[in-house]
């Protein structure tokens, strides 16, 4: 027995040293991209893809002639997303995808904060449990792009099916945005959805009461191009006040905010700095391509004194329960009736025509956000779709087939005809369509159909250069977010000055960028 | 020791020697047929600690496959940091309060339900509902009642014209998320306290009523006496356990308003798996478990004091 310990002890000790060294192996592989039947294919003939629900005037999903779409029937993939729109549309039609290639896809929806650990531990692990990830530019390509697949190598093979219309037919803004990470030399997403911030208010409240505002205040108060944030404020106060006295019935409270210590607290508050021409960092264009160089704060801007300064006087005279609410938070207390007008992301759309779930249905009306000193902002939150690297060459190819399909302009318009609330597409040419252009005039039948397309108008504005506001994308914005919207609850629950505020988050902000 | 043992015992009998032989080959078999599970506790207990420790020296923010060796960077950072020790600050008052109010309702509790004269089983299954329930379902919960649209709670409130945003007000923040914790673990409290009452011997508390003593008098000198022991597992396993509490904070409040429900837990979790900075995430999961142990190691002394 004693002559066997040492023995013993040695195995052990191999074992570990196996155990380990297969933990901590990188799985770096070289990835052959090809189709199986790549000697069959002939690239010089695209032939239509199988799948039904194509619309005339839409690009089509094509292969090259030989493709075989069931090339790679029998593969699992699995898909996190943050529980959005069009990831539940996605889900509820899935079987359009899956009775077309024999691929499973399961799609699993969380909350973003859930959705960035789980791919944060997938990617550093690099098992590849997640084949597809649902890639919110700021919160985890901005960190996590070297895990992501380079999708030029999909897009270049002339073997395998390519993006349909194009990568042209995305908006180019939300195609930099969501899919690149300091250069355009890779791309690790394509673009999947578009949320961005607008105003929604309440027209019955706004055409009832118009004239008796007119008197006391002396202009038109409807919402629209004209109304800076200063009016916003001096409106939102007048109702919450009217409505105290008794005299506006409709609402309770003139606005309300998601500003509960969350990231959407960040959301609103850029809205108000970005217009009055402020940003989170001095160098420019960082909402764009990326960087991994942010630079200085420039929270100690005099623009960010005064937007934190301006917030919270206007959260002073907001709903009560706006430092409780985030996005969802905010929308039910709209959809409930109890709010006059909310900056929210226009694809809530659904959500309050939905007669099911809400008390203001048809009663809502959506146009731009205030302008601030410098110009109009609107905070854009749109997300990518990518590929992790460290799945096998199958699993990839099987995913660049979901892909092509999820962010193609016909499953675009699915998503924004689903039941499930849909979302707006990100495609160019899905805009085209007649019955969408319809569908973005109230009362029409096609907007009955595809209810987010009542938000459209100031959205397509909203995504204009000089009126959108894209957040800094940096590998240190989880940080520099949770700084922002922490200091600014802080201020908000009324223990530090807007001073302070600006100040500890500039100091943190360079603290974490080493400046 | 078996050897000294044997010599003492071998002057008064011979036969002794053989049955210590014997003991020292049960005693190796055992070590034997305990070493799988050891090897395998190292590997899913040990092996992670030691991991941990290293772990809590390394900068993991610019590569995980290959930390940079960052002495005590990770350690300063932390303990020089004003959020470190206000979430500690506030994990203190969560778990003291958080504690006492499980405790004095628990025991309560308890004693009414020991009380019944009958249907006790189906009341102590009612009772236990809370803590079949997952914490995040807990938290759920919470947050629906305490909803400023549509919440139940939100609602009476304002009846009696009380018009304050529970989660989302700094000074009812902690409160609302401790009494989650409370409805949800009080139960458990009842639950070994019960065990503990039902194993009491009737004598003494027949012998203290010939005495003539009265309910409370019974209560204080006899029966919280011999039902201590139970009461202290009951907060040693709640106490290991409420330091570590994160799901329904992360549920309701996300830590805020202003940070005023941000524990340890929750600033772990941040630091490690948002921010992903596994070196300092490492170095705060230290801080718990060592103020983890301490907390457990009080305990166990009080009860083994209590048995001296």
């Amino acid at each position: 027995m004693k002559r066997n310990k040492p023995f013993a002890f040695l195995v052990f000790i191999l074992a570990m040293s196996l155990v380990i060294s297969a933990c901590s192996s990188d799985g770096e592989q070289s990835i052959d991209t090809k189709s199986k039947n790549a000697d069959k294919i002939n690239p010089d003939k695209l032939v239509e893809a199988p799948f039904e629900g194509w619309v005339e005037g839409l690009p089509q999903i094509t292969a090259p002639e030989g493709f075989d779409w069931k090339e790679f029937e029998g593969v699992e993939l699995n898909l996190i997303s943050e529980n959005t729109p069009p990831s539940s549309a996605i889900a509820a039609n899935i079987d359009q995808f899956e009775d077309v290639t024999g691929i499973k896809v399961n799609i699993e929806q969380t909350d973003l904060s859930t959705v960035v650990e789980k791919v944060s531990l997938d990617f550093n692990s690099k098992s590849a449990k997640y084949h597809l990830i649902y890639a919110d530019p700021y919160q985890i390509l901005a960190k996590q792009s070297e895990h992501f697949l380079d999708l030029n190598q999909l897009i270049d093979e002339p073997t395998l099916p390519d993006v349909p219309g194009g990568l042209e037919d995305f908006s180019q803004a939300q195609l930099e945005a969501t899919g690149y990470m300091g250069d355009k030399d890779e791309i690790f997403a394509l673009p999947y959805d578009n949320p961005t911030m607008v105003l929604a208010y309440r027209k019955d409240v706004f055409e009832k009461y118009k004239d008796l505002f007119m008197e006391e205040k002396g202009y038109d108060w409807t919402p629209g191009s004209n109304m800076t944030w200063e009016q916003y404020y001096e409106v939102a106060k007048w109702i919450t006040e009217k409505a105290k006295e008794g005299v506006i019935t409709e609402v309770q409270y003139g606005t309300g905010h998601q500003a509960k210590q969350h990231d959407s607290l960040m959301n609103d508050f850029s809205n108000i700095l970005a217009a009055n021409g402020g940003d989170y960092f001095k160098k420019d264009n960082l909402g764009n391509l990326g960087s991994t160089e942010p630079g200085e704060s420039a929270m100690d801007s005099k623009v960010a004194l005064e937007s934190a300064e301006f917030y919270n006087k206007l959260l002073k005279v907001a709903a009560p329960g706006s430092t409780s609410w985030d996005w969802s938070g905010v929308a039910e207390g709209f959809a409930a009736g109890n709010i006059a007008m909310i900056p929210e992301w226009h694809e809530f759309s659904a959500m309050f025509e939905n007669e099911d779930s809400s008390n203001v249905a048809g009663k809502v009306a959506w146009t731009v956000l205030p302008k601030g000193k410098e110009r109009r902002a609107h905070m854009f939150g749109g997300t990518g779709i990518g590929i992790n690297k460290y799945a096998s060459d199958e699993e990839i190819k099987a995913a660049w087939l979901f892909t092509v399909w999820s962010t193609s302009p016909q499953a675009q318009y699915m998503i924004l005809k689903s039941e499930q609330g849909g979302s707006t597409p990100t495609r160019n040419s899905v805009y085209e369509l007649a019955d969408v252009k319809a569908g973005m005039e109230p009362g029409s039948p096609e907007s009955k159909e595809m209810p987010n397309l009542l938000a459209m108008k100031p959205t397509l504005e909203a995504w204009k250069e000089e009126n959108v506001y894209m957040r800094p994308k940096i590998p240190q914005w989880p940080q520099v977010n949770t700084y922002i919207f922490t200091e600014l609850s802080k201020m908000l629950a009324g223990q530090q000055e807007p001073k302070e505020t600006v100040e500890k988050i500039t100091k943190q902000t360079n603290e974490i960028t080493d400046r | 020791m078996i050897e000294s043992e044997t010599k003492s015992m071998s002057n008064r009998s011979v036969k002794v020697i053989p049955i210590a032989k014997k003991k020292k080959r049960k005693f190796s078999t055992e070590f034997w047929m305990l070493l799988p599970s050891m090897g395998l506790l190292a590997i899913i207990s040990i092996f992670p600690f030691l991991y941990l420790i290293y772990a809590s020296f390394m900068d993991f923010t610019l590569s995980f496959d290959n930390p940079v060796f960052s002495g005590l960077d990770n350690w300063i950072r932390i303990f020089t940091s004003e959020t470190f020790w206000a979430s500690w600050g506030r994990t203190g008052i969560y778990t003291v309060v958080g504690l006492l109010l499980e405790l004095v309702l628990g025991v309560g509790i308890a004693l009414l339900i020991y009380s019944l004269p009958k249907g006790r089983n189906f009341v102590i299954t009612l009772w236990m509902i809370p803590v079949f329930v997952a914490p995040v379902v807990a938290g759920l919960l919470g947050r629906f009642m305490l909803n400023s649209t549509y919440g139940l709670y939100d609602w009476l409130l304002g009846l009696v014209g009380i018009d304050i945003q529970i989660l989302g007000n700094v000074s009812t923040s902690m409160p609302a998320v401790i009494l989650m914790d409370v409805w949800e673990w009080t139960p458990l409290i009842t639950l070994i306290v019960l065990a503990g009452l039902t194993s009491l011997s009737t004598e003494s508390l027949e012998a203290a009523e010939v005495d003539g003593a009265n309910y409370f008098q019974k209560l204080i000198y006899v029966i919280l006496p011999l039902v201590s022991r139970a009461i202290l597992v009951a907060l040693l396993i709640r106490s290991m356990d409420i330091l570590r509490f994160v799901d329904i904070i992360k549920i309701t409040t996300e830590g805020g308003p202003a940070d005023s429900t941000k524990i340890i837990g929750y600033y772990l979790m941040e630091v490690a798996f948002k921010f992903q900075d596994f070196g300092t995430g490492a170095a705060l999961g230290l801080t718990m478990l060592f103020v983890t142990i301490l907390l457990g190691q009080l305990f166990v002394r009080i009860m083994l004091k209590g048995e001296d």
